[in-house]
């Protein structure tokens, strides 16, 4: 069995890994003209980033 | 015109017997697509012939399972010490033969001590998560609801 590299993400390029899967999935699974799916990816990844970011930054006070 | 019988005996003698419920051709194949988009995630959406959907599953569920198992992250089995566990070895699952795949790349074994190998463990959950979505998805659409 081969064994791989471990991979090593800070945790904003694991979250945008996932916010970017994630956005274009759902972008193909939940519209059907081209149009549409990237005007989706495009909305979903934004609200993704702002959502998580925006947590982030109500967390930092108790960070400390 | 003839009368309804008033007698419910003689009634029920010519009724028909009640037909048992087969399911439809469409809803045994609609059953097979649930099934195989399961099992090897993008193959519900290719044996309807939606090539674009099936690519981006197959891709989406690979990434996320390959990445989080290269993170390290933890690969749920049955023997589960809590409810937490179980729950994370049923969204493992959802992965399909991809649980396997995630298995074989973690030779290791997994290391939460790490931030590293949590997000694995979040993103391996995700990609089961998303592959059950997809499948419930093809399911729908071979019943001929909108997709």
């Amino acid at each position: 069995m081969t064994s791989v590299s471990s991979l090593e993400l800070t945790h904003f390029q694991a979250f945008l890994l996932f916010a970017v899967v994630i956005s274009v999935a759902f972008g193909f699974l939940g519209r059907r003209r081209p149009k549409d799916r990237v005007r989706y990816i495009l909305w979903s990844l934004f609200l993704f980033l702002l959502v998580g970011v925006g947590i982030g930054w109500a967390m930092f006070p108790f960070s400390r | 015109m003839e009368e309804p019988s008033q007698n419910p005996a003689i009634e029920h003698a010519h009724s028909a017997p009640p037909a048992k419920e087969v399911p439809s051709p469409s809803e045994s194949r609609a059953l097979v697509c649930g099934i195989a988009a399961w099992l090897l995630p993008g193959l519900g959406h290719a044996l309807q012939r939606m090539w674009g959907r099936a690519l981006v599953v197959f891709l989406a569920v690979g990434l996320l399972a390959g990445a989080g198992a290269s993170m390290k992250g933890n690969v749920f089995t049955r023997q589960g010490n809590d409810a937490f566990d179980t729950l994370g070895y049923i969204a493992d699952l959802g992965t399909g033969s991809f649980y396997f795949f995630a298995r074989a790349i973690e030779t290791k074994g997994a290391d939460v001590s790490h931030a590293d190998g949590d997000y694995g463990t979040r993103l391996l959950a995700t990609a089961g998560v998303l592959n059950l979505l997809a499948a419930l998805h093809a399911y729908e659409a071979a019943r001929g609801h909108k997709a």
